[in-house]
């Protein structure tokens, strides 16, 4: 039998990709700055729910707000790539 | 008649083939249920004594198959969509999820790919 796809895309011993991010814990009734990362591979962390991230997609950076169900994600999930093509209509 | 898990079959059918119609159990999982219960793999319906089909009705009934199977594959897309994900927005899109080319033919993802997916 074949275990489950899950395992097949990276390997056990490597563990999840565990990216030094420069995470600054915001005292209560402070507001920290979102965290700008191009790090997409970062795998998102239990200790990462709570907190605004900026995710580069290549060209802009997007706002995600992590939560607990993000946790095992890649943050690269949640900034979109690709933009749907759009057909413009040209003059005359 | 036998009767499985709510269904009436024909006697004249393979239980391999009985199994399998049902979501859920493919060619592995049916070989290794026909294994456990000492059943030949080219048996029919109709060479199995009632006990045997009691015990195939009962394994079936423990075992996540038919809807509950496919509630939990409607409720993952769904965890994605309602997330954000590229994978949930791809599936809302009906295109392929896991990077495929799109310039060509997508039929499975175009049949398949929806966050109410069918099976």
């Amino acid at each position: 039998m074949r275990p489950t796809t899950a395992l097949f895309a990276r390997s056990v011993w490597k563990g999840p990709n565990i990216v030094p991010l420069p995470i600054v814990r915001p005292a209560p009734g402070q507001k920290t700055p979102p965290i700008r990362t191009k790090a997409r591979g970062a795998t998102i962390l239990p200790n990462f729910v709570g907190l605004k991230f900026q995710v580069h997609n290549g060209k802009i950076y997007h706002d995600v707000t992590i939560t607990e169900e993000m946790v095992g994600h890649k943050l690269g999930e949640f900034s979109p790539t690709r933009k749907a093509h759009r057909h413009i209509q040209t003059k005359n | 008649m036998v009767f499985i898990l709510g269904t009436n079959f024909n006697e004249a059918r393979l239980v391999r083939k009985t199994l399998q119609s049902f979501y859920g159990v493919g060619p592995q999982v049916c070989a290794r249920l026909l294994a456990r219960l000492y059943i030949h793999p080219t048996a029919r319906l109709g060479s199995l004594n009632s006990q045997t089909v009691l015990d195939i009705t009962s394994i079936l009934s423990e075992m996540k198959i038919e809807n509950d199977l496919r509630r939990e594959l409607r409720e993952n897309i769904s965890r994605l969509k309602s997330m954000g994900t590229y994978r949930g927005k791809r599936h809302a899109m009906g295109l392929p999820v896991r990077g495929q080319n799109t310039r060509n033919q997508t039929n499975s993802a175009k049949k398949l790919n929806r966050v109410e997916r069918i099976g």
